[in-house]
């Protein structure tokens, strides 16, 4: 998993744009990170909005451990498992023409 | 020495569904019982701000809303344009409209908030860009974010949010153009369906078709109002741009920054506040807002909000209207004419006794935007 990362302030953001938020450099680079963070909040959704997204789903706002925060969704686990603060890591899924990142539950305990 | 703004006339539609009237038609209506109530002509009005709501504004927003209803209403101010903010963009244009007023830009500028949501459909089915790609639609997520960050930090309870839902139906059931009058107990509200958990239905404000206006003018064009001008003591925006990479974003409102600024304007702090008028598109909104403008302590309003407080008869009336979870949604310019009539004592069975100064918040666009007025007399 990529994110942004600023080569004058060595900030690391997501999603990307033309220039770092934090000091406006445009001298930016793709960095690697662990694909690992922690669910800060969540969202199930009890109605369908979409029919390629059946109720019910985890919509959820994951914290990387690297820093920068997104919008995606936890899977693999029941909606009624997922916790604020559970460990998770990400999963690439094949969705039509897209590639979306994902996130499961982070079994073993190890964050490292 | 500055002019002090005052709201000298205030209108509105009925709210409900009514698919064989246009916006433009409902404006046009409001626009005339506001500058009607002002005591003044259309020929008086030189300014006019609009708030064009979901479908005109987001969905159909390639001619400014500002330039066609100017046109329709046969305008030709000194100063115009039209906000979109979400929920904060009514209030937020009266906000401008006195600083408009206050700097002599214009002498009576119309405020107008209208839409056809309930009639337009799918308004507000709306996904942000990349993120409706992980079924994160509509603003009920975005609150249910806030909510479960809420219940999760400080033991918030579902018996919390349904405090401020009971209360704006109590309310409503006082205010006769109110969308939904009927009674709701607290048992009702926790049989509510689930929606985007933590929140359900009766967390989520309606959807209507209609419009509301106000006119801001100086205290000596406003002589000839019908009723009472209300001074605009205060008034102030603040916003939330950079949205997730903020550390506090969902835990804390812009309200936060735009709150001090209007009350130090104002020359008033949240406890002399009578009535306060707080957006309300999701009952979450009302708690976070009940400690960013310092009613209580950060992660409070729960315990805050318990026993009826909010409610009618209760020591901080909030909402007294029903607001946009039962009296009708009005973009936040409903909240904003149930301060003036407050403050005139026009309130009917629902006035708030001696009611002095009055709080109106606006919220929108998934937490980002805000703006605060103070109204006292
Ligand atoms: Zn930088």
């Amino acid at each position: 998993m990529e994110v942004s990362a600023c080569a004058d302030c060595g900030h690391l953001f997501l999603p990307p744009g033309p220039c770092c938020p934090r000091c406006w450099s445009r001298r930016l680079a793709a960095r690697a990170v662990s694909g690992n963070g922690r669910v800060w909040s969540f969202a199930t959704y009890r109605r369908t909005y979409h029919p390629a997204m059946p109720a019910p789903y985890v919509v959820a706002l994951v914290e990387l451990d690297e820093g920068p925060r997104l919008i995606s969704n936890v899977v693999g686990c029941a909606p009624e498992d997922v916790a604020i603060d559970m460990p998770v890591r990400v999963r690439f899924e094949e969705v039509g023409e897209f590639t979306l990142p994902r996130f499961e539950p982070l079994s073993g305990g190890g964050r490292s | 020495m500055s002019r002090r703004a005052v709201i000298a006339g205030v209108g509105h539609t009925a709210f409900g569904k009514f698919p064989d009237r246009t916006a433009w038609d409902l404006e046009a209506e409001a626009a005339a019982a506001a500058v009607a109530d002002a005591g003044l002509r259309p020929a008086d009005v030189d300014g006019l701000l609009t708030d064009p709501g979901a479908v005109q504004g987001i969905l159909d927003g390639i001619t400014p809303h500002f330039l066609r209803l100017g046109a329709q209403l046969g305008l030709d101010p000194t100063y115009t344009g039209s906000e979109i903010l979400g929920g904060a963009g009514s209030v937020a244009i009266v906000e401008r409209a006195a600083l408009a007023v206050e700097a002599g830009l214009c002498e009576a500028c119309l405020c107008v908030y209208g839409d056809s949501a309930l009639s337009g459909a799918d308004a507000y089915g709306y996904g942000r860009g990349d993120e409706a790609a992980f079924g994160f639609f509509g603003a009920a997520g975005l609150h249910a974010l806030a909510a479960r960050r809420h219940m999760h930090r400080y033991g918030t309870r579902p018996e919390h949010l349904g405090e401020v839902a009971v209360a704006a139906r109590a309310y409503a059931a006082r205010v006769p153009h109110a969308q939904k009058r009927g009674a709701l107990g607290m048992d009702e509200y926790l049989a509510s369906d689930p929606i985007v958990e933590p929140l359900r239905r009766l967390d989520c404000c309606l959807v209507s078709d209609g419009a509301a206006a106000v006119v801001v003018t100086t205290a000596e064009r406003a002589a000839g109002s019908r009723r009472p001008a209300i001074p605009i003591l205060g008034h102030a925006q603040a916003h939330s741009l950079s949205t997730y990479a903020s550390p506090d974003h969902f835990d804390a409102l812009p309200a936060s920054r735009s709150g001090p600024e209007a009350f130090g304007r104002a020359g008033v702090a949240p406890a002399d506040v009578d009535v306060a008028l707080l957006y309300d598109c999701f009952t979450i909104v009302v708690l976070l807002q009940l400690e960013d403008y310092g009613f209580c302590e950060k992660g409070e309003a729960g315990p805050f909000v318990e026993g009826g407080r909010i409610g009618p008869g209760g020591s901080l009336p909030v909402n007294t209207s029903g607001g946009l979870l039962a009296e009708g949604y009005g973009g936040g310019m409903l909240h904003v004419i149930e301060a003036v009539r407050q403050l005139r004592g026009d309130a009917g069975d629902r006035q708030v006794a001696d009611a002095e100064v009055a709080l109106v918040s606006g919220h929108g666009l998934g937490m980002n935007t805000h703006a605060t007025l103070v109204l006292g007399v």
